[in-house]
C-alpha cells in the first residue's frame, strides 16, 4: 500500500501524517510514543517501548538483553467479555481492527486470509466468544448523562482522551486514545462494569482505575452513551450507615440498586441506618411554575436538573419545606436524597401546580418504554455448533497467545507450535511490519514506528544492560502517561489543550489547587509505604482538586516506585536529632498549640479532618504524617518555595528561625517535630483551637447597638439594630426600607467575623416580620396605579446616613426628589410588652407632591382591627398620626396605603407594630 | 459615657526577646524597633484603617466595624496607652480619614463621615458621602479607601466579585469621591487591592494581589483613565458616560505584561513588582516617609505592609518615560499580626496595624497595632536603585568599601517576569542572567554604577549585592534588591 510511503516526518508534520493516515488505516494510537519517543533521540527505547505496548513478545520471545527493556501491555482478558461487548459491534470490528476502532493497537490478526474466507471465521469466533455472558440493553438516564458529562471532564479521564462537548468539539489530539462512538461496542451495564475496574479487564494499567465507584461508573457511562436513547424512569440506590446529615452518596457504594416505583422507603431494608437516592426524569408538559414539597424524617435533599432545590438535611422529626421554581417544557432530572438514622421515618416528595391540590411527584416520571418495544438490533443468538468452532479458530489462529480466557475456570492455552520466532532472531522487516502480511497480524504501523522498532530489534544479543534508576524513572513515567498530569524535573506536564480541564472548586488556590503535584523529588517526599500505595491504589487527598490520582496496580508500577526512591535517595536530608519523644503529650501539646490559631495558624488555610478552615481549603494536616517524610517535613516547614516553587504555603520559620522564641527554647527543630508529633495522631489528634468556632453572639445591654452587614432580608447593604429592650430590626440601605423586626436575639455575627465575612446571616431572634419589599412612598396619580417596582435608587432615592440619638438609637436619614425623610424607630412600653415606635417626619424642599402614599404592608391578608390593621396574622400596624389608611388589591396581593400630606413644607407620619 | 479601657499588664516588648533569638531580625532591631501596643482580651483590633485625630489620637478602624481612639500613640510605653471606643456596628472599615471636623470611613458599601455632635466623644452623626458601586454577600468584594488627595477627592478601590469576575457595578475600579460626593470613575483593571496610598509628589498607587491577570503582588501606579490589567470589571465602561474613552481592548491570556501594554494604549503596567515569596504574598497597606528624615535615610520613600509574611517592605521609585517602576526591597520582619493598615507620624514613626482572619500570617496573633521607631542609627542598605540605559545606578546610605563595590563578583543579577494571564497567577518565566560587565564606584563612595550587558525589558531584575560592605567593614543589611524593569531609559 502506497499510502504512507513518501512522508517526511518531522515533528511539524506530525498532525498532518496521521490526520492522512487515518484516512486510509490510522497507526496503532500509543500515547507515549506520541507524547515523547516519537521525537526523543533515543529510537531504541522507542522501539522497546512499542514491543511491549503492541504486545509483540507474546508470540515473539524475548532474549535476556530485551527482557529488561520491553514491559508488555497485556491484552484485555476475555473471561466477561459477552457481558461488556455487543456481539455485532465484534463482527464487524475482527473482521478489520484498525478500520473500526482507528488507532487501535489490535492488530488484524486474519489480514492473511481473504475476506470471503474470514468473514466465516469471525463469525465462528464471535458466537465463540458470545458465550462468555450475556449484554442487556439498558437506556441511560438523563441525570447520569449530566453528572457524567462532568465527571468526565474533571476526574481526569482527559488526561488520556479528548473532551467531548455537546458543540464544536476542538481537534482530536494525537496525544489521546481516540473513543469514537461506545454505544457502538457497549452496553450502558457493559461500559459501567468495565469503568467500575478498567484493570480487570486491562491488567497492565495503561487505563488505570479511576476509583469510579458504581453511581460514577454508571454516569460517565452513560455520558459515553448519550447517543443511545435517553430513558426516563426512576432508579434507587440504597445504603446504609449512620449519619448525622445527608452522606455524599457519590462516595458511597451502594447495598442495592434498581428501579423504583415512586419516592418512598419500601425498597430499604432496614428500618434505621440507611440512606436512598433516588435518580429519575420527569417531564414537564408547558413551562410552568411548580411548587416543589419535600417533606422527611430524617434528613432529604431535592435537587432538579443538578441544582439543589430543597435542602432538608439533618436529624428531625418530620418536617416539610417547600420551594416554587420555573421549569420549562421538556423533561428534567431529579434526585432526591434521603437517610434515616432512628426512630421514625418517612419521606414525602409532592408538586403543587398552581390551583391544583399536592400531588406525589412520582406521577411525573416518564415512564420508560418498553424495552423489548424498541426496534433494536436483532438479538444475537450463540449457535454452539459455530462456538466450538470459534474456540478452536481462537486458539490455532493465536487469539489465545495476547488474550486471557478462562472457560469454566480453565485457562484456553494458547497452541505452542503457533509461537513464532524469538525477538533476536527477526529481521526487521516483513511479517507483522509489513503493510499487507500473508500470514502475521498486520499492526498498520506507520514509518516512525517501524524505524523505532528496527533500532529496538537491532540491539538484540547486545549485553544485558539495566537502565539506571533516573531513566527507568522516566521511561516509566512516560510509559503509563504519568506526565499527563504530572512533572517530573523537565519531563512531562499537563499539554496546554488540556490544561483548561483541570479544575478545583478553590480556585484562588492557582495551579496548586487543579493541576497535580510535581514529582520532583518525590522519592525523597512520601514515604515509602506511601508511594506505594498511591501507586496501587490511587488517591484523593486533595478534596479541592477534580482531578484523581488513578489505582495503577503494584504489579505494574512496582519498579517505578523502587526506581523513583533509589533515583531520590540523594535528596533525602536528614532532619536534626532532638531529645524530645514524639509520644510525649506535653511535646503533642505543643504542637497542637503551633497548629491552632494562636501559633503558626496552619488550620487558617488547612482542613482538619473534616474540619473546614476559616480560609482556603487546603489539603487536610491528619494526612501529612501518614503521606509524608519526616525530614522532607522539617526542610519543607523551614522553606516552602525550594520543595514547591510557587506554592502559596509561608516558610513558618524564614531562615530557619522561629516567629515564637518562648515556645520548646525557640527552638526550630524541636517546634516543627512537635508539630509532627501531634499530626502522628491522624483523625485522632484533638482539635487545634482556632478550627471550631461557636456563635458571636451580639447583644444590646443598656445602649441600642447596630451590624452593618450582609443580613439576609434585608440586602447587602443591611444595618441591624438591636434594641436594649430586646427588640430589634434591619434597615436595607439599598432600598431605604425597614426590611425586617424580630423579638430577643439580635444578630450572630460568628458568619462575618471567623471567616473572611461572606454571605449572609439570618436574624438570631424570634417572631421575624418581614415588612414590605420596594420604595416606601411614592406618588398615585390615580388609584389604579400600580406601586412602582423599580430599585429605589433607579427611583430617586438617596440613602444619607443616620444619626444617634437617646441611648444611641438611630434615626434613618434619606432623600427622593427634593424630599428629606427622617425614619426614627424606637421601642416603647414596658418590659416584656414593648412594641416598635416609628416616626417619620418629611420635609419638602419645594412644593410637596398632593398625592404621595406611605406602603406600610403588602400582604396576602390584611384585616381592619380596633386601633389599626392586622397584617397576616403576624404584626398589627396601628397609624397614630391620624392619618386614615386604605387597604387596596393590587397585583394580586393586598396592600396598606397612608396618605402624606405635607403643611408647610413638613409631614408627620407615626406607626406602631404590636407582635 | 466614655469607656476607656487600661491595661493591667501585657506590654510584650518584642525587641527584648527577638534580639536574643533570630540573627537576621535582631540586625533590624539595631535600626528599627517595633513596639507593641496591648490590646485587651475582649477586644478585637483587626485594624483596617489608621488616622491622626486632630487631638493627637490615633483612629484604628477594624474588620468588625468599630473605630477606636488611642489616647496616647506616641507613648514610650505602650502600656501607657489606652482604647476607646469611637464608633461601632459598621462594615468591615478598610480606610480612614479626616478632613474638615469630620472623620472619612470607607465601609464595604459606602463611603462615610462621621462626627460627635455632642461632644461625648463618641461619633454620633453618619453621614453616607457615596455608596456609588454594588455590592453582594461575596467575601472579595472589599472596600479601600485612601486619604485626601490635593484636589480633596478621596480614592476607593473595589475589589472585585470573587477575585475573578465583576458582578455588581463598578467592582474592579478605582473612583474618585469629590469633596461633594460626586463620583468620578478613574482606573479599570483592580482585582483584589491591599491597599491605596500617595506618594511624597500626591500620585495615588495601591496593591494588587497575585490572581488572575496578575502575576505577582504589585504596586500599581492608579493614574487617571488607566486601566491597570484584570479586564473582569471592563464591562462597567458603558456606565462611564464617555470621561474615560473607550474601552480598552481585552488582553491576551498567557501573553506578557509589556507585550500588552505596547498593544493596549490604556494598560499601565505595575510599578514594582513583590516577586512572590521572595518578598511576600500578599502586599497591603501603603504609607510614604514624609517626616523629612525622622524616620532615618529613607525620605519620600514608600513602605508597603505584607499580610502573610507579616512585614513592612521598602519601594524606591522613579519616572522611566513617563511612567512610575522602580524597586522593592526588605526592610523589617515581625510584625504581630499580617500587616495590613500603615500610616506615618510626621515625629517619625510608622504604625502597622495586622489582622490574620481568613488569610494566615506568619505574625502569630489574630490582630495587631505595632510602632516602628527608628533608633536613629544609620543601617547600611541600598537606599536607591535606578535604571540606566546600560544598566543600574546603586546608592547606599552611608560609604561603601571601593574595592568590593567595585567588584562585578560582588553581585549576581538574574532577570524573569510573569504570564499575564487569565489563570491564577504565574511562576517566574523567561529567565535570563544578564553580565555586570564592569562597577564604577563615585568619588564620595555613595554610588555605584552597574553596567549591564543584556537589561530585559518588562522583567524584574533580581540582584544580590552579597560582596557589597561599608566603608567600614559592614554587610548590607539587606542585600537584596528586585528593580521592575518595565522601560528602559534611554541614553
Amino acid at each position: 500500500m502506497p499510502v504512507r510511503t513518501g512522508f517526511i516526518y518531522c515533528a511539524l508534520l506530525f498532525a498532518f501524517a496521521s490526520a492522512v493516515a487515518s484516512a486510509a488505516d490510522a497507526p496503532p494510537r500509543v500515547i507515549p510514543f506520541e507524547r515523547y519517543h516519537a521525537t526523543a533521540p533515543d529510537k531504541v527505547a522507542a522501539g522497546n517501548l512499542l514491543l511491549g505496548e503492541l504486545n509483540c513478545t507474546s508470540c515473539h520471545a524475548a532474549d535476556q538483553s530485551q527482557a529488561a527493556h520491553v514491559q508488555k501491555k497485556q491484552a484485555p482478558v476475555l473471561d466477561t467479555l459477552g457481558t461488556r461487548v455487543r456481539p455485532q459491534y465484534l463482527l464487524k470490528f475482527l473482521m478489520d481492527p484498525q478500520k473500526i476502532k482507528p488507532g487501535t493497537t489490535m492488530p488484524n490478526a486474519l489480514a492473511g486470509i481473504p475476506e470471503p474466507e474470514r468473514q466465516p471465521i469471525v463469525e465462528a469466533i464471535v458466537h465463540f466468544l458470545a458465550t462468555t455472558g450475556t449484554t442487556s440493553d439498558v437506556s441511560p438516564l438523563r441525570g447520569g448523562v449530566i453528572r457524567g458529562e462532568s465527571y468526565y471532564h474533571s476526574v481526569g479521564c482527559l488526561a488520556c482522551h479528548d473532551p467531548r462537548p455537546a458543540e464544536n468539539p476542538p481537534p482530536a489530539l494525537t496525544t489521546s486514545i481516540p473513543i469514537g462512538t461506545p454505544s457502538r461496542k457497549y452496553t450502558l451495564p457493559g461500559l459501567t462494569n468495565f469503568l467500575e475496574n478498567p484493570l480487570a479487564v486491562r491488567p497492565s494499567g495503561r487505563m488505570p482505575h479511576l476509583n469510579l465507584n458504581g453511581t460514577e461508573a454508571r454516569d460517565v457511562a452513560s455520558f459515553l452513551l448519550n447517543d443511545l436513547d435517553i430513558a426516563a424512569g426512576l432508579q434507587y440506590s440504597y445504603y446504609e450507615g449512620t449519619w448525622d446529615k445527608l452522606p455524599d452518596f457519590s462516595k458511597l457504594t451502594p447495598k442495592a440498586v434498581g428501579d423504583a416505583e415512586g419516592f418512598d422507603l419500601s425498597v430499604a431494608k432496614k428500618k434505621d441506618n440507611f440512606g436512598l437516592r433516588f435518580d429519575g426524569t420527569i417531564k414537564i408538559d408547558a413551562d410552568a411554575d411548580i411548587l416543589f414539597l419535600l417533606g422527611s424524617d430524617d434528613g432529604s435533599r431535592l435537587s432538579i436538573d443538578g441544582k439543589v432545590v430543597i435542602d432538608n438535611d439533618g436529624i428531625h422529626p418530620f418536617s416539610q419545606k417547600r420551594k416554587p421554581l420555573k421549569l420549562k417544557a421538556g423533561l428534567h432530572s431529579v434526585v432526591v436524597e434521603y437517610f434515616e438514622q432512628g426512630g421514625g421515618e418517612e419521606l414525602q416528595v409532592l408538586f403543587e401546580a398552581k390551583g391544583k391540590p399536592p400531588q406525589e411527584l412520582a406521577s411525573l416520571v416518564v415512564i420508560p418504554t418498553p424495552k423489548n418495544a424498541k426496534p433494536a438490533e436483532a438479538p444475537f443468538v450463540v449457535n454452539n455448533d459455530l462456538a466450538t468452532k470459534g474456540r478452536e479458530h481462537f486458539v490455532s489462529l493465536g487469539c489465545a497467545n495476547c488474550h486471557s480466557l478462562k472457560m469454566d475456570k480453565e485457562q484456553i492455552k494458547a497452541k505452542p507450535t503457533i509461537v513464532a520466532a524469538a525477538l533476536a532472531d527477526l529481521k526487521g522487516v516483513g511479517g507483522c511490519l509489513s503493510d499487507a502480511p500473508p500470514k502475521s497480524p498486520r499492526y498498520a504501523l506507520d514509518e516512525r514506528q517501524l524505524a523505532a522498532i528496527s533500532a529496538a530489534l537491532s540491539t538484540a544479543k547486545k549485553q544485558i544492560v539495566q537502565p539506571a534508576e533516573a531513566q527507568q524513572v522516566s521511561l516509566n513515567l512516560v510509559r503509563f502517561n504519568c506526565i499527563a498530569c504530572h512533572t517530573r524535573g523537565e519531563l512531562g506536564g499537563v499539554e496546554d489543550a488540556r490544561n483548561v480541564h483541570f479544575k478545583s472548586d478553590m480556585p484562588e488556590m492557582g495551579d496548586e489547587g487543579r493541576i497535580p503535584p510535581s514529582l520532583t523529588g518525590a522519592g525523597a517526599k512520601l514515604k515509602s509505604e506511601w508511594l506505594k500505595t498511591v501507586m496501587d491504589q490511587g488517591a484523593k487527598d486533595r478534596p479541592y482538586m477534580f482531578t484523581r490520582m488513578p489505582k495503577f496496580g503494584l504489579n505494574n508500577v512496582g519498579t517505578l516506585v523502587t526506581a523513583i526512591e533509589k533515583a531520590d535517595e540523594s535528596l533525602i536530608k536528614p532532619s536534626p536529632k532532638i531529645d524530645i519523644a514524639d509520644d510525649d503529650k506535653k511535646f503533642k501539646a505543643v504542637g497542637r498549640r503551633l497548629v491552632g490559631a494562636q501559633g503558626m495558624s496552619c488550620i487558617k488555610c488547612h482542613t482538619f479532618a473534616d474540619k473546614k478552615s476559616t480560609g482556603i481549603q487546603a489539603l487536610s494536616l491528619t494526612t501529612m504524617t501518614k503521606r509524608l517524610r519526616d525530614d522532607w517535613f522539617h526542610h519543607y516547614m523551614i522553606n516552602p518555595q525550594v520543595y514547591r516553587p510557587g506554592t502559596r504555603m509561608p516558610g513558618g520559620w524564614p531562615n530557619g528561625e522561629t516567629q515564637l522564641p518562648m515556645i520548646l527554647d525557640g527552638s526550630t527543630a524541636k517546634q516543627i517535630r512537635s508539630i509532627w508529633a501531634y499530626l502522628s495522631d491522624g483523625n485522632k489528634a484533638t482539635l487545634p483551637s482556632g478550627l471550631v468556632t461557636g456563635g458571636i453572639e451580639l447583644i444590646a445591654f443598656d445602649e441600642t447597638i447596630m451590624y452593618r452587614n450582609f443580613i439576609e432580608g434585608a440586602g447587602s447593604r443591611a444595618i441591624g439594630v438591636g434594641y436594649p429592650e430586646k427588640l430589634n430590626l434591619a434597615f436595607d440601605a439599598n432600598e431605604l426600607r425597614l426590611a425586617m423586626i424580630w423579638h430577643n436575639g439580635f444578630m450572630d455575627a460568628a458568619r462575618h467575623w471567623n471567616g473572611r465575612g461572606q454571605g449572609y446571616e439570618p436574624p438570631l431572634g424570634d417572631n421575624v416580620v418581614k415588612l414590605p419589599d420596594g420604595a416606601p412612598f411614592a406618588s398615585l396619580p390615580s388609584a389604579a396605579e400600580e406601586w412602582p417596582k423599580k430599585k429605589a435608587k433607579e427611583l430617586g432615592y438617596q440613602f444619607n446616613g443616620y444619626r444617634l440619638g437617646e441611648k444611641r438609637r438611630p434615626t434613618f436619614l434619606y432623600s427622593f426628589n427634593g424630599i428629606q425623610v427622617e425614619d426614627e424607630p424606637s421601642p416603647k412600653g414596658e418590659a416584656g410588652a414593648f412594641v416598635l415606635l416609628r416616626k417619620f417626619t418629611l420635609k419638602a424642599e419645594s412644593a410637596a407632591p398632593a398625592d404621595l402614599q406611605y406602603r406600610a404592608a403588602v400582604a396576602d391578608k390584611i384585616e381592619e382591627v380596633s386601633g389599626g390593621y392586622k397584617i397576616n396574622d403576624a404584626v398589627i400596624v396601628r397609624i397614630t398620626s391620624g392619618q386614615k389608611a386604605t387597604v387596596r388589591q393590587s397585583g394580586g396581593k393586598n396592600e396598606l396605603l397612608i396618605p402624606v400630606t405635607f403643611a408647610g413644607g413638613t409631614a408627620n407620619l407615626v406607626l406602631e407594630y404590636d407582635w | 459615657m466614655s469607656f476607656k479601657i487600661r491595661f493591667a499588664s501585657f506590654l510584650v516588648l518584642l525587641t527584648c526577646c527577638a534580639a536574643t533569638a533570630f540573627a537576621q531580625t535582631a540586625k533590624e532591631d539595631d535600626y528599627y524597633q517595633i513596639l507593641r501596643f496591648p490590646v485587651p482580651e475582649y477586644m478585637s483590633l483587626e485594624a483596617g484603617g489608621l488616622e491622626w485625630m486632630p487631638d493627637g489620637k490615633l483612629a484604628v478602624s477594624t474588620r468588625r466595624g468599630d473605630i477606636f481612639l488611642l489616647d496616647k500613640p506616641l507613648t514610650e510605653d505602650p502600656e501607657q496607652a489606652a482604647f476607646s471606643k469611637y464608633a461601632g456596628g459598621l462594615h468591615e472599615v478598610l480606610g480612614l480619614s479626616w478632613r474638615d471636623g469630620w472623620l472619612y470611613t470607607t465601609q464595604r458599601g459606602e463611603v462615610t463621615k462621621l462626627k460627635d455632635d455632642n461632644g461625648d466623644g463618641r461619633a454620633d452623626l453618619f453621614q453616607t458621602v457615596s455608596d456609588a458601586w454594588g455590592i453582594d454577600g461575596d467575601y472579595h468584594e472589599y472596600a479601600f479607601g485612601s486619604k485626601f488627595d490635593k484636589e480633596g477627592n478621596m480614592w476607593v478601590v473595589l475589589c472585585l466579585t470573587g477575585s475573578f469576575d465583576s458582578k455588581n457595578k463598578y467592582r474592579g475600579w478605582c473612583l474618585r469621591i469629590t469633596p461633594d460626593g460626586k463620583v468620578i470613575p478613574t482606573c479599570s483593571g483592580v482585582r483584589s487591592p491591599g491597599g491605596i496610598g500617595m506618594n511624597a509628589a500626591g500620585d495615588m498607587f495601591y496593591t494588587d494581589n497575585q490572581g488572575p491577570w496578575n502575576g505577582a503582588c504589585a504596586l500599581k501606579h492608579l493614574k487617571p483613565g488607566k486601566f491597570v490589567g484584570h479586564p473582569g470589571g471592563n464591562g462597567w465602561y458603558k456606565e462611564t458616560a464617555g470621561e474615560l474613552g473607550e474601552r480598552p481592548e481585552d488582553p491576551k491570556s498567557g501573553s506578557r505584561m509589556m507585550v500588552e501594554a505596547k498593544r493596549i494604549p490604556q494598560l499601565e503596567p505595575p510599578a514594582v513588582y513583590f516577586p512572590y515569596n521572595k518578598m511576600g504574598q500578599s502586599a497591603a497597606g501603603i504609607a510614604t516617609d514624609v517626616s523629612g528624615g525622622k524616620f532615618g535615610p529613607f525620605k519620600d520613600q514608600l513602605f508597603v505592609g505584607d499580610q502573610t509574611h507579616s512585614t513592612v517592605m521598602r519601594v524606591y521609585l522613579e519616572k522611566v518615560q513617563d511612567h512610575y517602576q522602580g524597586a522593592c526591597f526588605p526592610f523589617r520582619a515581625g510584625m504581630g499580626s499580617g500587616s495590613l493598615s500603615l500610616l506615618f507620624n510626621k515625629d517619625g514613626s510608622l504604625f502597622v496595624g495586622g489582622t490574620n482572619r481568613g488569610w494566615g500570617s506568619r505574625g502569630t496573633q489574630p490582630h495587631s497595632l505595632d510602632r516602628i521607631v527608628w533608633t536613629g542609627k544609620t543601617p547600611f542598605e541600598i537606599l536607591q536603585m535606578n535604571a540606566k540605559s546600560n544598566g543600574f545606578e546603586l546608592t547606599f546610605t552611608e560609604k561603601v568599601d571601593a574595592a568590593a563595590a567595585a567588584d562585578p563578583k560582588s553581585y549576581k543579577l538574574s532577570t524573569y517576569t510573569y504570564i499575564y494571564q487569565a489563570a491564577y497567577g504565574s511562576p517566574e518565566v523567561d529567565q535570563t542572567t544578564p553580565e555586570i560587565t564592569k562597577v564604577e564606584v563615585s568619588a564620595d563612595g555613595l554610588k555605584a554604577r552597574l553596567f549591564v550587558t543584556g537589561l530585559q525589558e518588562g522583567h524584574v531584575h533580581e540582584l544580590q549585592s552579597a560582596g557589597v560592605k561599608s566603608a567600614a567593614g559592614q554587610p548590607l543589611l539587606h542585600n537584596m534588591a528586585y528593580y521592575t524593569l518595565n522601560y528602559i531609559p534611554a541614553p
